[in-house]
């Protein structure tokens, strides 16, 4: 299960979240968990390089990309490497998006755009479409595969 | 983070960085407060939803203030009154979320133009996708653009939106999404009763609307089918109306288009290909993705059928989704699937196909796939089909993906879900050792029967192919790609790869623990004891079992052995320790605690470790994950207790403050009982260790160069040390006894001997040479009673009395010496006066002991006066040659049963055994017993009885009162030292809950975030109880007769409150000897010892491993039926009528009688016992009504006795 996406900006508001089977209550604590580890080590961090954290069984993949932190959280099947699978898609589908490594005033410009991606991307905690041409036509209605 | 939201986001969501916004009106919780009003004039730069006129600000604020559900009605009245429109095109304005509501109404109103299409597009939906949800009340104005709207971006936008309204994750019905907070909009349409729009009234208009657009067969409108049938999975999973509507759609897709008469193969992905195949892949995909994301229900074959279907459809995320509900299925009934996918195992068939798919995901599903179905016991007699999925596997190791790599080596090591199952572990580390890998370009299909289950894919791939590779033993494989795996940059691949290593060690240590049973063939039991282990040896002897080829024999150097292999692949784990993410370290470590093995040097692990530690980076909760890793590891193998504890306190010494007590206790309790008789002294030496250090004082700056292992250097950390000296005093005062196996009860020396060596010296030398372990944990204590703070201290008395009453002489005298000195040492003469009078002040000076110490004095000269009396008398009546009378060896009886209460109060001891009189009053005390019948455990007003701690032990007690030999001694001194239950605080203590839990492989729950850790968490460890009922003594004086017990979990409670219903019987004391002489300062140490000893033994142990546990008595047992029963039993024996006549006719009604439950009966309060129909019970009693019975064993809220209605029981 990909429990968590979770986009944030380097002050660590977060502006895209999207959490699948964590209970209401302790969203608050991935949350400002999420945006420690990344205030502790984004720093100085180049761009899509990936770190890793874990939490018992729960695996932690996050990065940053331009002024925006991503951070992934997913258990079982979704481990570290599957995680960085999931969030290679989710930033180059970010970039294809902004046209380039995002300011946050562009990927807020480009926010609903991104959030459309997303739901392709992910899809009820599981990866769902990781060709990014793929998603390109799905964002904009058309048929997965075209004829 | 909710509140985070404000200025950036709503500056940038403006379009214009100029914009500034005044901080002071930024929105804080705006998901619990409702917005104010919103006005139709703007005022630039305020933030939504608090965007306030000033003109009306005032107004406003008294609005709110006055009465917040009219502000909340208010809130949303912009979106429906239709208040003039805010300018949207002027970008440069700040975009309320009321006014891109309010759009998006009029916008859907006039859809069909360009002008309003482009807005939508553009500025609306991007914006209103910013707000962490969507309002319910714009779903009929989505649903109109869906209507109407040809634009397919604006309808692409829709099917989010309505997707976002319909699913149901949070608790404020609404999913969040991050962004800017927005309010609980069902919670507002709540209290604007006239016409709120809340989900429920929507979600059936939105779930209808989709339905039949997914049901939509028109070829042009297959994109939006797929979407619509994307966002109907979303709908609540919770209402089986739509659920059974969403699997019609999808089965009913699947049905036209999964048929496989017109697939080709071979397009995975590709452009290209007619029209027709196209859409119908596009729907075969859709559908199945629907599918993945519906409850599976195993029952249902077409759920089977249409997966098995999907694994040779067009699209890779099909097939991915089909080989993840068939791996899911195949949990449950692998039989089913293996034989559903029939041919596609074989060579050429679907699943080969999926080796080569463009998709990591779908690789990996399908190693969990065809690990689950090659082991399947169901598949038993069809070894060709095992081994055909063993084999898939096995060229899943191959994988360039190292996800799909590791997958498939954790498969190949037993790891497949969190389930830890040994035996299957042992086979995967058996697997992985022994065999021999020959992977053919093309697979051979053919199998012979008689192959073992063990090695399928090794004989699988041996007929052919051996000129395309050379055969290679697995494990070199394994290790090559792990090896090369450390190399790379990646730290994900990094922590990947050192979690492998991980569950390569459990399997390893699961391997070591079964070992030989398991493995039948007995020639593989050397080569688990690692160097010997070559594979030239291994051909030979396992070729029986395994038909090797011959040519396998590149095994021909030491590094071909596995323990070569293991030590180069080590030696590039070790090295992966400088990697700079602690995360990474930390599974580095996990790994190499696992791969550690009980017989070699731990040397180099610890100093890994040890610089490891004193990296300030690590935060707490990692560092606590390693401690439970150690004591997964101490479960595995038990022989490692000393290594681990050293690494243990290698964790107490360097990182006080990060660790968590509990936890770390509970290790060395484990460890201590684990360790076996030899490693006891070395396992609390490991423990006392931590004693050598100096505890800081509170709140001062610790030096950290003057004790070169202690790095307390903040307060906190100083006050965790002090915390964790504590948990070490108190470990040690408990477990002393048991860890040095000198017991009162079983010393040898009379205590005469011993009150003749009244010099000190002599004393500790004879002490010290007769058992070391004791003598060197006395001292320590001692040391800490003197030097340690006000807590240590405190606690180190405790221990130390503790010891005293358990151990026999000449530790008790010596014990007893200090404490004497203690209590008048560093009196100040001023106060020395006073000091008789009032003990508070004697509190307040000197080691400021005096108090406490005080009555722990008491009963230890209660104890040797008596015994002084007792030798006198026995002295006399030598003399006289007299015979003992009745009357005297009864006054005797008395004085030996009070001092056993007295004793009771402050630690357990084993009641049938406890001779406070010393070993020679065995004799009367046994004449006494036997002449009146009296079974030696039948205490009267024992405070262990009363609290329900003895029941630990007189369960077993009680067949065999009159012999009380016939107890295992071991067990009895486990339970004596407390060891008996393997829970330390009980299985609901958060160290426990949180071993378990680890070792479950549980974990979803959110992470504290650091700080919370070592400070704020509520701990309701002995020392903190205890402590604070010292603290708490002066009140307790008033009022502890009364209350007993106060603790919240306490059984004592429970026991009160049982005794007080059954008032009227409550027998009274054979001997009336209640300690009702010792004043109230005794009756605080009741409270203060019932307490402590509550959270102890309450507990059930969960765990298996070996240690004397095992043999633990069911969990205690109400305590008022322990009453009964310890009286009921001895009488039953023969012999009962000598009793007085007056406990005859207390008794003689009480033989015991059986009867059945006849129906299910709740129980309504604590003193009433739940019932299942046809339990049988005991019944006690009869009151009113109601029995008070007794069950064979505890229920399920662990009671086992109490009353239950009378017509709910038939006596038979």
């Amino acid at each position: 299960m990909l429990l968590a996406v979770l986009m944030a900006n380097s002050e660590g508001n977060i502006l895209v979240e999207r959490f699948n089977g964590v209970p209401a209550e302790e969203r608050l604590h991935w949350r400002s968990f999420l945006v420690k580890l990344g205030a502790d080590n984004l720093k100085g961090v180049k761009n899509e390089e990936l770190l890793v954290a874990s939490h018992k069984s729960v695996y932690i993949v996050y990065t940053v990309l331009g002024d925006v932190s991503i951070f992934v959280v997913g258990k079982d099947e979704y481990d570290e490497l599957a995680l960085s699978e999931a969030i290679s898609v989710i930033t180059s589908a970010i970039k294809d998006v902004c046209g380039k490594v995002p300011t946050e005033r562009l990927f807020l410009d480009k926010y609903g755009k991104i959030c459309l991606c997303l739901d392709e991307i992910v899809w009820k905690g599981l990866l769902e479409n990781t060709d990014k041409d793929r998603i390109k036509r799905l964002i904009r209605l058309k048929p997965p595969t075209e004829f | 983070m909710a509140d985070s939201s404000g200025k950036t986001l709503m500056d940038l969501i403006t379009s214009d960085p100029s914009s500034t916004i005044p901080s002071s009106a930024a929105p804080t919780t705006a998901s619990s407060t409702a917005p104010p009003p919103q006005t139709t004039s703007s005022s630039v730069g305020a933030p939504v939803p608090m965007v306030v006129d000033k003109k009306t600000k005032k107004g406003t604020l008294m609005q709110i203030q006055s009465d917040t559900i009219s502000a909340a009605k208010a809130a949303l009245n912009p979106v429906r009154a239709n208040i003039m429109p805010q300018k949207q095109k002027q970008k440069k304005r700040p975009v309320s979320y009321a006014q891109l509501a309010r759009s998006i109404h009029e916008l859907a109103a006039s859809s069909d133009q360009k002008s309003s299409q482009k807005q939508l597009i553009h500025h609306v939906f991007p914006k209103l996708a910013v707000y962490n949800s969507v309002d319910p009340s714009l779903a009929p104005s989505l649903l109109m653009l869906d209507q109407q709207c040809e634009d397919r971006t604006v309808l692409r936008y829709v099917y989010y939106y309505l997707a976002r309204i319909l699913s149901d994750t949070g608790s404020q019905g609404l999913s969040p999404g991050g962004g800017i907070p927005t309010p609980n909009w069902d919670a507002l349409a709540d209290i604007d009763a006239v016409g709120g729009v809340t989900r429920a009234d929507v979600v059936p208009r939105i779930v209808d609307r989709l339905t039949s657009e997914a049901l939509n067969a028109d070829v042009e409108f297959h994109p939006r089918r797929l979407q619509a049938l994307k966002a109907l999975t979303y709908a609540p999973s919770s209402s089986s109306e739509i659920l059974s509507k969403v699997y019609e759609i999808v089965f009913g897709i699947l049905d036209k288009v999964a048929d496989p008469e017109k697939r080709k193969k071979g397009i995975f992905g590709a452009k290209g290909g007619d029209k027709e195949s196209i859409i119908r892949s596009n729907l075969q995909y859709a559908a199945l993705s629907a599918l993945r994301r519906l409850p599976l229900d195993p029952g249902n074959p077409a759920f089977l059928h249409r997966a098995v279907q999907g694994v040779s459809f067009a699209d890779s995320v099909a097939v991915r989704h089909s080989l993840e509900i068939l791996s899911e299925l195949a949990t449950s009934d692998p039989y089913a699937v293996a034989m559903a996918l029939g041919k596609a195992v074989q060579p050429g068939g679907a699943l080969h196909d999926v080796l080569h798919l463009h998709d990591v995901l779908a690789r990996v599903a399908l190693a969990r796939l065809c690990h689950t179905i090659s082991r399947a016991r169901s598949l038993d007699d069809r070894p060709d089909i095992r081994s055909q999925f063993g084999s898939v596997l096995y060229q899943l190791l191959l994988d360039p993906s190292e996800r799909v790599c590791f997958e498939a080596i954790l498969c190949v090591l037993g790891k497949l879900d969190n389930a830890e199952r040994t035996e299957e572990r042992a086979a995967g580390w058996y697997r992985l050792t022994r065999e021999i890998l020959k992977l053919p370009e093309a697979p051979s299909v053919k199998e012979t029967k008689s192959e073992s289950k063990d090695a399928p894919a090794s004989k699988n791939s041996k007929d052919k192919s051996s000129k395309t590779r050379r055969p290679q033993p697995l494990i070199k494989l394994v290790m090559r790609r792990l090896e090369s795996s450390f190399r790379s940059f990646s730290r994900p691949v990094l922590h990947a790869a050192a979690r492998v290593v991980h569950e390569m060690g459990k399997s390893r240590a699961a391997a070591f623990a079964v070992g030989l049973q398991d493995i039948d063939e007995g020639v593989h039991i050397n080569s688990f004891s690692e160097s010997s282990d070559s594979y030239d040896q291994d051909q030979d002897e396992t070729s029986e079992g395994l038909r090797r080829v011959s040519s396998v024999a590149n095994g021909t150097s030491g590094k071909d052995t596995i323990a070569g292999l293991l030590a180069s692949l080590m030696e590039v784990v070790r090295t992966t320790v400088a990697c700079e993410c602690v995360y990474v370290r930390a599974m580095v470590i996990k790994a190499l605690i696992w791969m550690q093995s009980p017989n070699e040097s731990f040397g180099e692990l610890e100093s890994i470790i040890g610089s490891e530690l004193s990296d300030p980076s690590w935060p707490a909760t990692l560092l606590n994950d390693i401690l439970l890793t150690l004591h997964a590891r101490f479960k595995a193998t038990p022989g490692m207790a000393v290594t681990l504890l050293e690494i243990a306190r290698i964790f107490a010494t360097k990182v006080p403050g990060k660790i968590d007590a509990d936890v770390l206790q509970l290790l060395w309790k484990t460890c201590l009982v684990g360790a076996g008789p030899d490693g006891k002294h070395t396992a609390l030496e490991a423990v006392t260790i931590v004693l050598d250090l100096p505890p800081p004082q509170p709140g001062s700056m610790y030096e950290p160069t003057s004790i070169d292992t202690v790095s307390a250097s903040d307060p906190k950390s100083a006050l965790a040390l002090q915390r964790l000296v504590q948990a070490a005093v108190w470990f040690l005062g408990e477990n002393a006894n048991y860890a040095a196996s000198e017991y009162a009860w079983e010393s040898a020396t009379p205590p005469g001997t011993a009150l003749m060596m009244l010099d000190a010296d002599k004393m500790v030398a004879a002490a010290s040479s007769r058992n070391p372990t004791l003598a060197g944990a006395l001292t320590r204590l001692q040391r800490c009673a003197f030097s340690g703070s006000w807590e240590v201290r405190i606690i180190a008395a405790q221990a130390l009395t503790t010891m005293a009453i358990r151990s026999g002489e000449p530790y008790r005298l010596q014990i007893y010496e200090f404490l004497h000195t203690l209590e008048k040492g560093g009196l100040q003469s001023q106060l020395a006066d006073m000091h008789v009078s009032n003990g508070e002040d004697q509190g307040a000076s000197g080691t400021g002991l005096g108090s406490l110490i005080s009555p722990m004095l008491k009963v230890l000269d209660e104890m040797y006066g008596a015994q002084d009396e007792l030798i006198k008398e026995m002295r006399n009546h030598d003399n006289a040659k007299k015979e003992w009378t009745d009357e005297e060896l009864k006054k005797l009886y008395e004085t030996h049963e009070r001092l056993l209460d007295l004793v009771s109060l402050f630690c357990y001891v084993p009641r049938a055994k406890y001779l406070p009189l010393g070993p020679t009053s065995a004799k009367l005390i046994d004449i006494y017993r036997t002449r009146h019948n009296i079974s030696a455990t039948a205490g009267l007003s024992d405070p262990a009885v009363a609290t329900g701690i003895s029941d630990l032990l007189y369960e077993t007690a009680k067949p065999t009162p009159a012999e009380p030999d016939t107890l295992d001694d071991d067990l009895v001194n486990a339970w004596a030292a407390n060891l008996g239950d393997d829970g330390l605080l009980g299985n609901n203590a958060p160290a426990m809950s949180r071993v378990n839990e680890f070792l479950f492989g549980a974990g979803t729950d959110a992470p504290d975030v650091e700080d919370e850790n070592t400070t704020s968490r509520p701990s309701m460890s002995y020392d903190d109880l205890w402590a604070k009922s010292l603290l708490e003594t002066t009140e307790m004086e008033e009022d502890a007769r009364s209350s007993g017990s106060s603790s919240p979990d306490s059984i004592g409670s429970v026991e009160t409150s049982i005794s007080s219903h059954f008032g009227g019987m409550n027998y009274p004391s054979l001997f009336s000897s209640k300690p009702s002489t010792y004043g109230s300062s005794l009756s605080a140490e009741r409270a203060g010892g019932s307490r402590f000893s509550i959270p102890s033994f309450g507990g059930n142990s969960h765990d298996g491993f070996n240690s004397p546990i095992r043999e633990e008595p069911p969990p205690y047992s109400s305590p008022s039926h322990q009453r009964y029963e310890s009286f009921v039993n001895p009488l039953a024996g023969p012999g009962s009528q000598s009793f007085g006549s007056q406990d005859d006719e207390q008794f003689s009604s009480k033989n015991p009688q059986y009867g059945t439950a006849l129906y299910d009966f709740t129980a309504g309060g604590d003193d009433e016992l739940n019932l299942t129909a046809g339990e049988e019970v005991e019944i006690e009693d009869e009151v009113d009504g109601w029995f008070y019975v007794k069950k064979k064993r505890p229920g399920r809220d662990g009671k086992m006795a109490g009353l239950v209605p009378v017509l709910y029981v038939s006596q038979s």
